[in-house]
């Protein structure tokens, strides 16, 4: 050693050590806010095919292409697929899950704004991958 | 050194081991209502914070470090190795 003083260097890494431990637990603990679906949520079956995306909802009603859905309630998604790896997408909502064949992944989330949103595969799937689109209307309650 | 773990060997009884049973507890319950999109992007600008900040630090005393020990700066003083010529 030679003599000279270490404590910046502790302060330093006493320092990162913090911020790493604070970065991690506030991911985690986000995760696990976001992740817990309410009691009340209808469940949407998701199923991604090359190159449309199909809906079903609890009462059996079938949408392709678009979904249908009423502001302020909550919704989970079970996603899977048909064929490849495609990942379900609706960006103003901030929705984003890998569809997997042979899988159900699930996510929930609750529309706040009437309107029409975007739906689209974040997941290069083939040659069409750029169109395998989709529309979420969210509707009013009793529209 | 055997102060140090009992100390650890506490913390994890009282402290972890009940909050990681408080946290699986919590998947079973129903959770509330909240905006994906505000929680998720509060996530984001606070990391951001710390980020930046982080960034700021690093690359300011990298900056200083180069400047205040550069070879021309009139403050710089040769080392005890180098004043005396032996290493």
């Amino acid at each position: 050693m030679s003599g000279h003083s270490t404590w910046p260097e502790w302060v330093y890494v006493g320092v990162v050590i913090a911020l790493l431990c604070y970065v991690g637990a506030e991911a985690w603990n986000i995760e696990r806010i976001i992740e817990h679906v309410p009691e009340d949520a209808e469940i949407i079956k998701v199923t991604g095919q090359q190159w449309i995306w199909t809906f079903e909802h609890e009462d059996g009603t079938k949408e392709i292409g678009e979904l249908h859905v009423e502001k302020g309630k909550a919704y989970k998604f079970e996603i899977t697929s048909k064929d490849v790896i495609h990942s379900f997408n609706i960006h103003d909502y901030v929705v984003l899950l890998d569809a997997v064949p042979g899988r159900v992944n699930t996510v929930w989330f609750s529309p706040t704004d009437v309107g029409e949103f975007d739906i689209q595969c974040r997941e290069y799937c083939g040659l069409i991958h750029y169109n395998m689109r989709g529309t979420l209307i969210v509707e009013d309650k009793g529209a | 050194m055997k102060g140090i773990i009992g100390i650890g060997a506490m913390l994890g009884l009282l402290v972890i081991l009940p909050s990681i049973q408080y946290v699986l507890a919590a998947g079973d319950s129903a959770g509330e209502y909240l905006d994906r999109r505000v929680v998720i992007w509060g996530l984001f600008y606070r990391l951001m914070i710390v980020a930046f900040t982080v960034g700021t630090v690093v690359s300011g005393l990298i900056v200083w470090l180069v400047l205040r020990f550069r070879e021309s700066n009139p403050k710089a003083t040769p080392t005890s190795y180098e004043a005396s010529g032996s290493w």
